[in-house]
């Protein structure tokens, strides 16, 4: 929102503040200033002036921050200066409105005032009308509505002139658009509007969308002679919602959403008549105003007791600094008890910024200058915080990988649906974006190895060879309720060639991890490659899944974890339990299995340890072998297998008797022994 | 006589035990001087055809001469010992500067480190971590943070909203909602966490960012506290005192509501681009909880008083590395997130 400061020096007495450090002042105890620029040349009666823009985002919350008396009220009470207020409602004459006006829903429309005028003509504005527009980024058009414009930069009060003699009837009604309803708008624009959107309408039909937007056909032309020109107050939830469902915003709705002060109404026609007197010579007031309202009870005085404003601030304020702070804020200040303030809210802040003693905090607090208050400990209990075991669980998880040598990246949670096929995911078991940036993000990601793909793919431009992984979520659809969203840990090793050493080297980098995890052969999804897929096993239970990416996908290869951070996590929390250190010497014994080339070393490994029994102290895996003199097709795998009792040393019988039932063992299992 | 041999054997010895170049040689002379055949065992021969005065005397001598040269050799002996394994370990040689093998280390994602950074500090001031869903409720994300529909605040958190009616969460402030849920007060708690808005991205435009949220829940709270924190969260990410001010700002589920800035870290105030020349730098929005906010929740305002604070990790990550593109934390590309 642009101010004139100009405007602004008309509005406050003797502001002798520039406007730059004006608008450090009004960032500091109002609104955000974005940034003051000059505005005009040398032009006679159109004297320079600074432009002070405040960000609409700090304003959202102040209806009477949209015009320039607003802030003109906010200075004047930093500064301690008079308040000029250039409204003068003796103007309106007593008497009958000259139009009918009829409200169906006064929740929807708490006010609708109007005045009717004749024998107007309407032109260029005068030239201070124009530049005084222009300064603050708006169009002059003609005399009329550059005046229904002044007014709502001036006084947060949206006007619309209609044109008396297109409109059909002597009534005009607020009510509902009917189902279907279409209204072609001064933007040359066609809505199709619904029972949601409150319309101005005459005998006809709708002849502007409330507080949105007025009709082209009804709208001021060179050949209009009589206007009606309407000033109202709208429900501001129902003028956004409206706003927001035509995708049109305009400086009246704006205004409106923000929810503006009903007393305004008629301060805006009385301020517009005077200055249609100054800019269209020989205009005529017919009748008195129009004016239909609901009663609106003054809100409740809100009660501020100082001892509680003491506690809220952290500091004190002496009750005569307070009420001269409200007092100048207009506020209405009655000591109602010693350290006891009922304070009245004026009406232009009582829609729905300031309702609860909490609102005055901030009034007393930025006018003392929250530099004022002294930073300060709190004294509270000393107690631990209650602990998240899951967040420090994803620590330790980054912490190791980062140790291992892989470097943390972070991805989008989306993906489109077709790099979710592409994967070989279902699009539908997938949560949808309704309102996607682009096509590309539709979906939720169900895994978070398509986006480390593209990572591995973008990287491999640029190095030969290198580590990486994302801690982050999947998002789960749920049948009903909020998804599930499980931690997942995805890391890759990639080089130009190798692959069998990029899985190797994985699967020991997890072993800081899942430690003792058993690597279990898996069918291959249609992104793996199809020979080296396998799931991870730990503790019983599929907790990731350790594969090469299908060398298709990419020039080089790949090798992928993918671990499952909750499953891990909940298997972790196991009590460890010291085993005492073995006291007598212990006996080792080494055999070789041949077999098929594909034979699993590690089911080898598990089915010597089973015939080994009770005492075997560790299973250790040397070498494996093919090639002469061992038969083709066939490899040659060895064991170093260490046994011991816990309370003795066993004889060599023994040993030689668990060896020889290993040995049986073994070939009744359809393996050859090279002992 | 034997005296004469003696000293001439003595000085012959040590001159070639001095004279001896290698091992070999040293060992040579102590088999000729000292050896079971050597010159001394000779002479002690003769000692048994002296008269039994002279035998005592000479027999002393003798052994005076044979412990000195032992010693002499033995000495000498160790001087080769030592020469030897200088030379040994001379020859294992490496070079120290060659690149070790194996992968170069890794590292944790630049907003990671910083949001530990920020955890470990509040933790040690007594505050719970947090997580929260980054898929939310409507009700979590604006309805219980007194942000009702059709309030205008919403336009200024463009939202993603999701098929079945539930959002990504467009702020950390629902893991408020859900910590008063979860824990009665007093309570202290942050929540570090992934958030979205609907937003196009560009070089300073993030549709995927990241958030700290914190709030402290006690029968006393003041203003005064909460800048108390926030000093001590500002002086632990940028590690230095810094000069903030304070100043209205607008969120609907704090009031009063504060934007924090602090004084340009580039030019000290003084203006520059980064600061837009204005000399201070928006940095989080923060607040005392507001009472309808405490009400949906549960708890009574009236005996219970709260703060509350918001901060964007990725701008601030953005400052502390000077990092002038947004886009680089989420692209996954190595030649960036390999510098932190």
């Amino acid at each position: 929102m642009k101010f004139s400061y100009n405007w602004l020096c008309e509005l406050v007495e003797g502001l002798d503040l520039d406007a730059r450090r004006l608008g450090l002042e009004i960032t500091m105890k109002t609104a955000e200033c974005e940034g003051v620029t000059s505005f005009g040349a040398h032009i006679a009666g159109c004297p320079p002036d600074e432009i002070i823009e405040l960000d609409n985002k700090s304003i959202t919350h102040r209806p009477d921050l949209w015009g320039h008396l607003g802030l003109a009220r906010e200075v004047a009470a930093i500064l301690r200066k008079p308040l000029r207020d250039p409204v003068k409602l003796e103007r309106i004459p007593a008497g009958e409105g000259a139009v009918g006006v009829a409200i169906e829903d006064f929740d929807l429309c708490p006010r609708y005032s109007g005045l009717v005028f004749d024998n107007v003509t309407v032109g260029p504005s005068p030239l201070w009308l124009q530049y005084r527009l222009e300064a603050i980024g708006l169009n002059p058009i003609n005399t009329i509505v550059d005046v229904t414009n002044f007014v709502m930069a001036e006084l947060a009060q949206p006007l619309h002139a209609f044109d008396r003699d297109l409109l059909h009837g002597g009534t005009i009604f607020i009510r509902r658009a009917r189902e279907g309803e279409f209204l072609t708008a001064l933007n040359e624009e066609t809505y199709k509007l619904d029972r949601t959107n409150l319309v101005i309408a005459d005998a006809n039909g709708a002849v502007a969308i409330a507080g949105v937007i007025g009709g082209l056909d009804t709208g001021i032309n060179e050949r209009t002679r009589r206007i009606v020109l309407e000033s109202a107050c709208f429900s501001g939830s129902s003028v956004r919602k409206t706003s927001a469902k035509l995708k049109l915003r305009t400086d009246a709705s704006m205004r409106f959403e923000k929810s503006q002060d009903p007393v305004n109404t008629v301060r805006g026609l009385a301020r517009a008549l005077e200055l249609f007197a100054q800019v269209s010579p020989g205009i005529r007031l017919v009748g008195g105003l129009a004016d239909q309202k609901k009663e609106i009870a003054p809100p409740e005085p809100i009660t501020l007791p100082m001892d509680w404003l003491t506690r809220k601030l952290g500091r004190e304020v002496a009750p005569e600094e307070v009420r001269d702070i409200l007092e100048r804020l207009s506020f209405g200040v009655t000591e109602t008890a010693p350290r006891l303030f009922s304070v009245t809210v004026p009406s232009w802040r009582a829609t729905r910024d300031v309702s609860i003693k909490d609102d005055l905090v901030e009034e007393v607090g930025r006018m003392i200058g929250y530099d004022s208050i002294t930073p300060r400990p709190p004294a509270v209990a000393c107690t631990p915080p209650p602990d998240n075991p899951q967040r420090m669980f994803l620590r330790a998880v980054r912490s190791a990988l980062a140790a291992q040598g892989f470097t943390e990246v972070s991805n989008y949670s989306f993906l489109s649906e077709e790099r979710a096929r592409q994967f070989g995911f279902d699009p539908a078991e997938h949560v949808v974006v309704a309102n996607p940036i682009s096509s590309e993000q539709g979906l939720m990601r169900l895994s978070l190895i398509p986006e480390i793909c593209g990572n591995i793919i973008e990287n491999s431009k640029n190095f030969e060879s290198f580590r990486l992984f994302e801690a982050g979520r999947e998002i789960h659809k749920q049948p009903a309720g909020l998804p599930r969203e499980v931690p997942h840990a995805v890391a890759a090793i990639y080089s130009r060639e190798n692959g069998e050493q990029n899985l190797c080297e994985l699967a020991r980098a997890a072993q800081c991890l899942v430690p003792g995890a058993e690597i279990r052969p898996a069918a291959a999804r249609c992104f793996e490659h199809p020979a080296r897929a396998a799931e991870v096993v730990w503790r019983g239970e599929v907790v990731g899944r350790l594969f090469e990416l299908h060398p298709s996908l990419l020039t080089g290869r790949a090798a992928l974890i993918d671990l499952d951070l909750e499953r891990i996590q909940r298997l972790s929390a196991v009590e460890k339990r010291y085993r005492p250190i073995r006291r007598f010497p212990t006996s080792a014994f080494d055999l070789s299995v041949i077999a098929d080339l594909r034979a699993l070393i590690g089911e080898m490994q598990k089915q010597l340890a089973g015939l080994a029994g009770e005492w075997l102290e560790s299973i250790e895996f040397l070498r494996r072998y093919s090639g002469p003199p061992i038969p083709e097709g066939r490899q040659s795998v060895s064991f170093r297998l260490t046994v011991g009792a816990p309370d003795r040393t066993l004889s060599l019988e023994e040993v030689g008797a668990i060896r020889a039932r290993i040995i049986d063992g073994m070939r009744a299992l359809g393996y050859e022994l090279r002992i | 006589m034997l005296e004469t041999t003696l000293s001439q054997l003595e000085a012959s010895a040590r001159e070639r035990i001095a004279a001896a170049a290698t091992a070999a040689e040293l060992e040579a002379v102590r088999v000729e001087a000292l050896g079971r055949k050597g010159a001394l065992a000779g002479l002690s021969k003769q000692l048994g055809a002296l008269p039994p005065e002279e035998r005592a005397r000479a027999g002393k001598l003798l052994n005076a001469v044979k412990a000195e040269l032992e010693a002499l050799l033995a000495s000498r002996q160790a001087q080769f010992e030592q020469e030897a394994l200088r030379a040994r370990l001379d020859a294992e040689w490496i070079d120290l500067t060659l690149p070790p093998p194996g992968p170069r280390p890794g590292s944790l994602h630049p907003l990671t480190q910083i949001q530990t950074e920020i955890e470990d500090l509040f933790t040690s001031l007594g505050f719970a971590v947090l997580d929260g869903p980054e898929v939310e409720t409507e009700y979590h994300n604006f309805d219980a943070l007194n942000i009702p529909a059709d309030h205008p605040a919403r336009d200024a958190q463009d939202t993603f909203w999701l098929a079945d009616g539930n959002l990504l969460r467009t702020h950390t402030s629902p893991v408020q909602v859900r910590g008063m849920e979860r824990f009665k007060p007093p309570l202290r708690m942050i929540a570090p966490g992934r958030v979205f808005r609907h937003e196009e991205v560009d070089a300073s435009h993030e549709h995927t960012f990241y958030q700290v949220e914190g709030m402290m829940i006690d029968r006393e709270v003041s203003i005064a506290h909460l800048v108390y924190f926030m000093k001590l969260l500002l002086a632990c990410v940028f590690r230095r005192e810094v000069t903030v001010r304070l100043r209205p700002g607008y969120f609907p589920f704090v009031e009063p509501g504060f934007e924090l800035d602090i004084q340009c870290l580039i030019c000290g105030g003084s203006g520059c681009p980064v600061c837009k020349q204005g000399g201070w730098v928006e940095l989080l929005g923060c607040g005392l909880v507001h009472p309808n906010v405490l009400r949906m929740s549960g708890i009574d305002p009236e005996e219970w008083n709260g703060f509350a604070f918001g901060l964007g990790l990725t701008r601030w990550a953005m400052m502390r590395y000077w990092v002038d593109d947004v886009r680089l934390f989420q692209s996954g590309d190595l030649r960036f997130l390999g510098q932190f």
